[in-house]
């Protein structure tokens, strides 16, 4: 069963890469300036940290370069959020408010298939993945890390688990739409815009409480600032490399129950609105 | 004289149903605000831990960089203003916009002056009024700049908004996307207009080079009023002529690409 799915997950996620490519090939100026555009606002929205790292020779207790792996890590969080979850399934609030969950309820397979696999787009969105890249490449040239096997594990591990912590986030958020599908139509923009400012940022300096907050009430801190302070050794307890892969579990688990109450919630009532903006399905 | 009262009055109908419009589509709206205010804390405290046990930076000292951010952060919708034209392009309702009696930049103005009035109500005012348990004096440096700082973001208003229909005017011109247009507008304008962080802090003498772009009379300018950095007779001189230059380029772009309005699909 399980070896299966893994077959059709890896058969869709061909099928959208293909349409994704057809995409940017039968309209290359579209392409081009979504691309263009998408590097601008990824390397834009790095240049504030950049340029302080720059003129302070790093920030509290962060040097340039490791702040640079920071920026590149989350650039690369981000990036694989817009690669994997595109065509508003990061924006989930939004086909559920705008009543265009019945795309994904119709089709033969289930729904966490269809959500893993709708909003694949990796050649338009690969913008800010490549920036990740290079950034962190750029740091390495100057950390010069020694990765082990198991520092690699670990490094993959957190980039996926804080991946998956944005991904809860916004689907905990977001499954208030169904409840309330106009109010919460837009629920995930603030956030996700949140997220992007803050994320860019060491926590450092603020008070325990603070550090506290932006670690479980809104958990910023582990999109890049925790992984990246336990990858690159500035939080030596043996537990630090684990803990954002746990919070990853515990975020899930959140929005798993949420969601499931929305989907029964959406089964008695169903949607009134539609809107047939901004999705693929 | 009757004929202006009339025009402000309809101006104030377009802002009032705008402003109450924002409550009936979006009415967890306070969330936001919420959010935005974790950001200035954040944002408060990075200055700290970068500025603390140093002088003064440039000329800038840790008091006036934290009134700085906290004052671009209560006007942060006047510093970076959004009419949200590409969006009437982008769904076609600029065409509606051409049917009624009243001018394009007018209508799109008022427009953006009601959105601003919940977010002045539920962010700005709480956030000024929290200033002081935030360890920030709001307050300007004298009372002269904060008359100027008013002048200033008048002229602020006028540059940004000159901004937007310039970009509007380039997106129908070359039937670009309206989402990625805005994007990249936004990332350029918080980058180069010192709205995150001061011109002067930038390395490599970036700073000198951005205060001579038409984004520095957006965030920058006031702010250094606002805080008595800089000469604000120079900075007022500088918005005023970037804001008759837009204004002029605003409005040729507009006519050029006005025949393509309608190829785009409107």
């Amino acid at each position: 069963m399980a070896a299966r799915y893994m077959r059709r997950l890896f058969a869709l996620w061909c099928m959208y890469a293909w349409l994704d490519l057809m995409w940017v090939t039968r309209s290359f100026q579209s392409f081009v300036l979504y691309f263009c555009g998408e590097t601008i606002v990824a390397i834009a929205a790095l240049s504030s940290t950049l340029l302080l790292a720059e003129r302070f020779n790093g920030l509290g207790p962060w040097s340039k370069p490791q702040l640079i792996f920071m920026l590149g890590y989350a650039a690369l969080v981000f990036g694989l959020l817009d690669m994997f979850f595109g065509f508003n399934v990061l924006f989930i609030g939004r086909r559920l408010g705008r009543g265009q969950f019945d795309h994904t309820l119709v089709q033969p397979q289930p729904i966490w298939l269809a959500l893993l696999t709708d909003g694949f787009n990796p050649f338009g969105a690969s913008g800010p993945f490549l920036t990740g890249i290079i950034l962190i490449s750029w740091a390495n040239s100057f950390l010069l890390l020694t990765p082990t096997l198991m520092w690699l594990f670990l490094f993959v591990l957190n980039v996926v688990s804080s991946v998956s912590v944005v991904l809860s986030v916004s689907f905990f958020w977001g499954s208030l739409a169904f409840f309330a599908p106009r109010a919460a139509e837009e629920i995930n923009t603030p956030l996700l815009r949140m997220f992007d400012h803050l994320k860019l940022f060491p926590l450092d300096g603020l008070s325990a409480g603070m550090v506290s907050g932006l670690l479980t009430a809104v958990p910023v801190g582990f999109i890049a600032w925790y992984p990246c302070r336990a990858l690159l050794g500035l939080d030596s307890a043996w537990h630090a490399p684990y803990l954002t892969p746990l919070a990853a579990l515990g975020f899930g688990l959140l929005a798993s129950k949420l969601f499931i109450q929305g989907m029964r919630h959406y089964e008695r009532i169903g949607s009134q609105r539609y809107r047939a903006m901004g999705h693929r399905g | 004289m009757r004929l202006l009262l009339t025009r402000l009055r309809q101006y104030r109908l377009i802002a009032a149903l705008e402003a109450t419009s924002l409550v009936g589509e979006d009415s967890l709206f306070i969330i936001q605000f919420i959010f935005r205010f974790l950001r200035v804390v954040v944002l408060l405290s990075l200055w700290r831990v970068i500025l603390t046990g140093r002088g003064p930076t440039d000329g800038l000292t840790l008091e006036a960089l934290l009134t700085y951010t906290l004052i671009q952060e209560v006007f942060s919708d006047q510093l970076i203003p959004r009419t949200d034209i590409e969006w009437a392009l982008h769904d076609g309702g600029i065409t509606m916009r051409f049917l009624q009696p009243l001018g394009l930049v007018s209508q799109f103005t008022a427009q953006m002056v009601g959105r601003w009035a919940f977010g002045f109500v539920f962010f700005s005012l709480p956030l000024l009024l929290a200033a002081p348990l935030l360890g920030v004096n709001p307050l300007p440096a004298n009372l002269a700049s904060g008359g100027l700082f008013l002048l200033s973001l008048t002229l602020t208003i006028a540059v940004g908004v000159a901004l937007e229909f310039i970009f509007a005017a380039l997106l129908s011109y070359l039937e670009g996307s309206a989402y990625i247009v805005s994007r990249v507008r936004t990332a350029i304008t918080l980058l180069f207009s010192g709205a995150v962080v001061p011109l002067a802090l930038m390395p490599w003498g970036l700073g000198e080079i951005f205060r001579w772009l038409p984004f520095a009379s957006m965030a920058s300018a006031p702010l250094q009023i606002y805080i008595g950095v800089g000469d604000p007779l120079l900075l007022l001189a500088t918005q005023a002529a970037w804001s008759v230059g837009l204004w002029w380029l605003a409005r040729w772009l507009w006519e050029v690409s006005r025949e393509r309005l309608v190829a785009y699909g409107g």
